[in-house]
């Protein structure tokens, strides 16, 4: 009996947590995405080109970029934003002069990214962004090197 | 004399006996000189209490004396209530919590299949070239990473401009 009685405590306690937990995911997904981008230049060089300061990548997101289908040995990143987006609401981030990138929370983890290129929409893609995950956008670029568009989920 | 009889007596002395019995008692009294006896001191006794007792006369009048006491047991209730035996609190939570499990469980459930019909990144991608039709898209569920190539700028456009200025 006693034992029954201390099955059923600890069945209620756990309940408790999964509820705290479930509710906390809750309150998550109705909270605004934390993100950001960054405009990455991939490279051979060792170095960036003269006159731009441009530091290498962090180290997270340098393992994912090796671990991707990319030939370039080095990536120096040269612009960082960071913004928040609330849930159904929308953000223009701006990457350089010619480009910016439009971010639609839709629900959940699910966004809406349009890459705007001198004026006109160059891709637009819909998918979910786990936390720790990344949407990398790429083209080529003069002399062999190329350009990156990295879009981070922070919270 | 048995205990009885004396009640009887008493009673008989109270006229408070049916008339048979009351009748039974006086012909009993008429044989039994100790029963006489016992009878006559019993109405002595009660002439004498009679004679000191004092009527109590009440400060206040009749009303208010018994909402006093209505009053009286109506807190003693109240109090008696307020001093039924308290359940523990744990065993009160417990009761919370036994469908609260089951609720959270559910919860959980549901959260699992949402996420589940939600789908990762792979599944759920749409995607849209416009100005850039020869885009591909790779995903690596290891590294976490989805990375959409483009061939923006065109070439043209990237020959007007031979640095990495023309992407800035």
């Amino acid at each position: 009996m006693r034992s029954k009685l201390r099955l059923g405590e600890a069945l209620s306690w756990l309940g408790a947590g999964l509820m705290l937990l479930a509710c906390g995911h809750l309150e998550a997904q109705a909270a605004e995405l934390k993100l950001q981008t960054q405009l990455i230049w991939g490279t051979d060089d060792s170095k960036p080109p003269e006159g731009k300061d441009y530091k290498p990548v962090e180290p997270v997101i340098l393992k994912k970029l090796k671990e991707l289908p990319l030939k370039w040995k080095n990536y120096f990143e040269v612009k960082r934003t960071d913004f928040a987006v609330t849930p159904a609401g929308t953000k223009k981030v701006p990457l350089s002069e010619k480009c910016e990138l439009n971010v639609v929370h839709q629900n959940n983890s699910v966004l809406e990214v349009a890459l705007i290129g001198k004026g006109k929409e160059v891709v637009r893609r819909t998918q979910s962004l786990p936390k720790g995950e990344i949407l990398v956008l790429g083209g080529n670029a003069p002399n062999a090197t190329a350009w990156l568009v990295i879009l981070k989920r922070i919270e | 004399m048995e205990y009885q009889n004396q009640l009887k007596l008493q009673s008989y002395l109270d006229e408070e006996l049916p008339e048979d019995e009351a009748r039974e008692v006086a012909n009993w009294l008429a044989r039994d000189q100790e029963a006489v006896a016992l009878l006559t001191e019993l109405r002595q006794t009660r002439q004498a209490v009679t004679g000191f007792e004092d009527g109590i006369r009440l400060p206040e009048s009749r009303e208010f004396f018994w909402s006093k006491i209505e009053r009286e047991i109506q807190r003693q209730e109240a109090h008696t209530k307020e001093q039924a035996p308290r359940i523990p609190w744990a065993l009160r939570f417990r009761r919370f919590l036994m469908p609260a499990t089951g609720l959270a469980v559910l919860a959980l459930l549901a959260l699992v299949v949402t996420r589940e019909g939600g789908g990762s990144a792979s599944d759920s991608s749409v995607e849209t070239a416009l100005e850039d039709s020869g885009a591909f898209t790779y995903h690596d569920d290891s590294a976490g990473a989805t990375l959409v190539w483009l061939s923006y700028p065109a070439d043209n456009e990237g020959a007007d401009n031979d640095d990495w200025d023309s992407l800035e």
